[in-house]
């Protein structure tokens, strides 16, 4: 039996440490890792739990990152509760791996602490490693900051074993911005938090000898789209179970979470859509530009990346009052536009009010995002309003040293 | 098909791919195929024909429309010495205690390694076309091969 | 909101100082972060560390900040580093040196207007001389608790024993007599 773990009742915890108790509260039986910066302190917690009795589980060594996901899909086939964190490269080369974990349904939890992919090489954050992962099948949740990375990845237990759901889950958070940040956390107790995280219920165990089955069974033509559309059903419909799980998580803690979330968009005219830890600074950009010069700004940011929230991003961004809205990628897009801009512009095409969308690329490789540049970015918005056309290319480079750089000019107005 | 110790009721009951072919919201979660209906703790220690084998058991699919040559067995001159069950790739030699007792032709594939493997003077198997039947390849089972001496 | 930018170099200690200031404040009911900026940074190299300490949630992520105080914990970093970076007219600064402080502002043009905001303590010969190694993160606290008037001296060394809990009773020992001595040293 696990040891009790002494808390006090606000921490000062970084998002690692965070992610690290909850994995030791949630009493996971395996982690398989290699472990990579700057995700590394999450899995050398869990192991220490684990050598010092606070947690009856298993920390498996293995040669990659590849194996590290494979040993994981192991051991969740088997009917252990299964979790691990990478970064980066080592989410890069995890990914042959992701697919076979949402595939085959299994509730592995990966923290992913957010960095760049190189060339270059960095270990700062940006959402490369994050936008790497969102074809994978996998459940994707972000955590802005150091107690949203504990409470989320308590949540991600429940959402993905839950039975209506059995799919792997990513808790996300930024390299550094979040991950190395202290800040006030107010943990639950072990014995409230492994409650609402529940026993782990086996499906399809392969340990169950008296019901012996294959995983990971081929398919050709004749029966893989017929998985992958019950695969991506259940991914569509886990929108449920995620309000469910998150709403009983409030009745907890008092805490809140949506899959999105908005701030000051009751009545704003120009907002800024991003993910992370950016997102908290966005919004205290947004406040003081009210305070200030009575811009009415406002900030949208999916709480959930996967499935992505067409519904509620559709309804937050469908008001009479918004006119210019500008979607902030922190990934390269490879040739395209930012993948947030695609989306959101997806969704807000079929509402009545239809607000100009523009494309930011911005804090690659960890470059810092200050108030004033989102400052800065909000202001813009409010001049593509007043002029009642986009007034720069929808695509532009946000904090990148050099000449302009931008891309596609509107045909609108 | 045959019943009973050489052929069970379930075995190689369709061709490989004839299953009924279901609707996306049909199919197991995950690609997950049972091996057995109801609670197998004890497969291991039963034999084939008592095995509640499932419907996606590659036990009850068979393979043999691919065979152009098979194995016939000849009961007379084996010696049950095990070496074309240690050796057969589609676990397709019904053996029971320790005696040979002939070949699943649902899972055999003709590929002949229980016929190569064979040390038996002249050989108990031996590789006829397919569609010969049992009691003419048995007529026409050669002698036993005198030593050449030098 | 107070914010602090630390001066420092890899091994120095002042993500642990950082963290353990944030520590202690927290437990008076405040928000506090804490965070460095280091990565693949080599023992030795530059770097910075951050708090910021506020009554509300706090929830600026950026790292840029315009400092309340800047502590600088290496000597040769208020040459070298641009400690007056971002700052505001009321910054004051707390700089480990061996040198008088009016020697030291005369040498770094950044610091001549700010005279009366400039404060210095030893903290390498503090930590050398308690500690027995040249980690200067603790005694710098003693020098800002004694600038900020943020806490009394006891209930900072009480809390700051927690903070420490995990080391041997000896060096808490030691890092406490390193904290009051810089409280009583800097000037």
């Amino acid at each position: 039996m696990a040891k009790e773990f002494e808390l006090n009742e606000v921490e000062v915890w970084d998002g690692n440490y965070a992610a690290s108790q909850a994995l030791r509260q949630a009493q996971v039986d395996v982690v398989a890792a290699y472990p990579i910066t700057p995700s590394t302190p999450i899995v050398e917690g869990y192991g220490s739990y684990v050598a010092n009795g606070y947690i009856d589980g298993e920390f498996v060594m293995v040669e990659s990152e590849h194996g590290a996901m494979s040993g994981c899909v192991g051991a969740s086939a088997a009917g252990g509760r299964v979790a691990t964190a990478t970064s980066s490269q080592g989410f890069a080369l995890m990914t042959e791996v992701l697919y076979q974990a949402s595939g085959m349904r299994l509730p592995i939890v990966l923290t992913v602490v957010n960095r760049a992919l190189a060339s270059p090489l960095n270990v700062r954050g940006d959402h490369s490693d994050m936008y790497l992962g969102r074809d994978s099948g996998w459940i994707q949740l972000d955590a802005f900051n150091p107690q949203e990375a504990y409470d989320l990845t308590l949540c991600a237990f429940r959402i993905g074993e839950h039975l209506d759901v059995r799919l792997p889950v990513m808790v996300h958070q930024d390299g550094f911005t979040t991950s190395h940040k202290a800040q006030n956390v107010t943990p639950l107790k072990d014995d409230v938090a492994y409650k609402f995280v529940g026993d782990y219920v086996p499906v399809n165990d392969m340990l169950d000898f008296s019901r012996p089955v294959t995983h990971g069974a081929q398919t050709e033509e004749d029966w893989h789209f017929e998985h992958k559309a019950r695969q991506h059903k259940a991914l569509m419909d886990s929108r449920t179970v995620i309000d469910e799980v998150l709403s009983e998580f409030k009745s907890l803690t008092g805490r809140e979470y949506n899959r999105v979330e908005s701030y000051y968009m009751e009545d704003a005219e120009v907002a800024i859509v991003a993910l992370g830890s950016s997102v908290e600074t966005a919004a205290l950009a947004a406040k003081q530009l009210r305070e200030e010069e009575g811009i009415k700004a406002g900030v949208v940011a999916p709480r959930c990346f996967r499935p992505f929230p067409y519904d509620l991003i559709r309804e937050t961004l469908d008001r009479p009052t918004l006119k210019a809205v500008c979607c902030m990628d922190k990934s390269a897009p490879g040739g395209a536009m930012g993948a947030l801009f695609n989306e959101v512009s997806a969704a807000a095409y079929t509402t009545a009010s239809r607000p100009m969308i523009t494309n930011y690329i911005y804090g690659l490789g960890g470059r810092d995002f200050a108030v004033e540049e989102a400052k800065r970015i909000f202001k813009e918005q409010k001049a593509h309003a007043d002029a009642g056309h986009i007034t720069t290319p929808i695509q532009q480079f946000s904090g990148v040293r050099g000449p302009r750089l931008g891309f596609f000019e509107t045909r609108r107005g | 098909m045959s019943t009973g110790v050489l052929g069970t009721e379930k075995r190689g009951i369709r061709e490989l791919g004839a299953e009924e072919k279901v609707g996306w919201d049909e199919v197991t979660r995950g690609v997950v195929l049972n091996s057995f209906e109801g609670d197998a703790s004890n497969v291991a220690h039963q034999k084939a024909e008592e095995r509640q084998y499932a419907d996606f058991n590659s036990y009850t699919a068979t393979v043999a429309s691919w065979r152009i040559i098979k194995p016939v067995y000849n009961r007379d001159i084996c010696i049950d010495c095990q070496n074309c069950w240690v050796w057969c790739p589609d676990t397709s030699i019904i053996s029971r205690d320790k005696q040979m007792l002939g070949i699943d032709y649902d899972h055999c594939k003709g590929c002949g390694v229980c016929v190569e493997v064979c040390p038996t003077n002249p050989k108990s198997l031996l590789m006829f076309s397919e569609a010969k039947e049992q009691e003419e390849a048995l007529a026409e089972w050669p002698e036993k091969k005198k030593k050449e001496k030098k | 909101m107070i914010e602090i930018r630390w001066h420092s170099r890899a091994g120095q200690g002042a993500v642990t100082g950082a963290k353990g200031l944030g520590t202690v404040v927290a437990t008076t009911g405040k928000q506090v972060q804490a965070y460095a900026l280091y990565g693949s940074a080599k023992r030795g190299a530059a770097m910075n560390a951050y708090n910021r300490i506020d009554d509300k949630p706090i929830t600026n992520q950026a790292t840029k900040m315009f400092p309340d105080y800047v502590f600088v914990i290496d000597p040769a970093l208020a040459f070298t580093d641009d400690i007056t970076k971002n700052d505001k007219p009321t910054t004051q600064y707390i700089i480990t040196t061996h040198l008088p402080k009016e020697e030291l502002i005369a040498q770094i043009p950044a610091l001549q207007d700010k005279t009366d905001r400039v404060f210095v303590v030893d903290c390498m010969q503090i930590s050398l001389d308690t500690i027995g190694r040249a980690i200067p993160n603790t005694p710098i606290l003693g020098a800002f608790m004694k600038v900020s008037k943020m806490y009394e001296l006891d209930f900072f060394l009480e809390n700051m024993k927690k903070v420490l809990s995990k080391f041997p009773q000896k060096i808490i020992d030691a890092n406490m007599a390193a904290i009051t001595r810089a409280y009583n040293e800097v000037k």
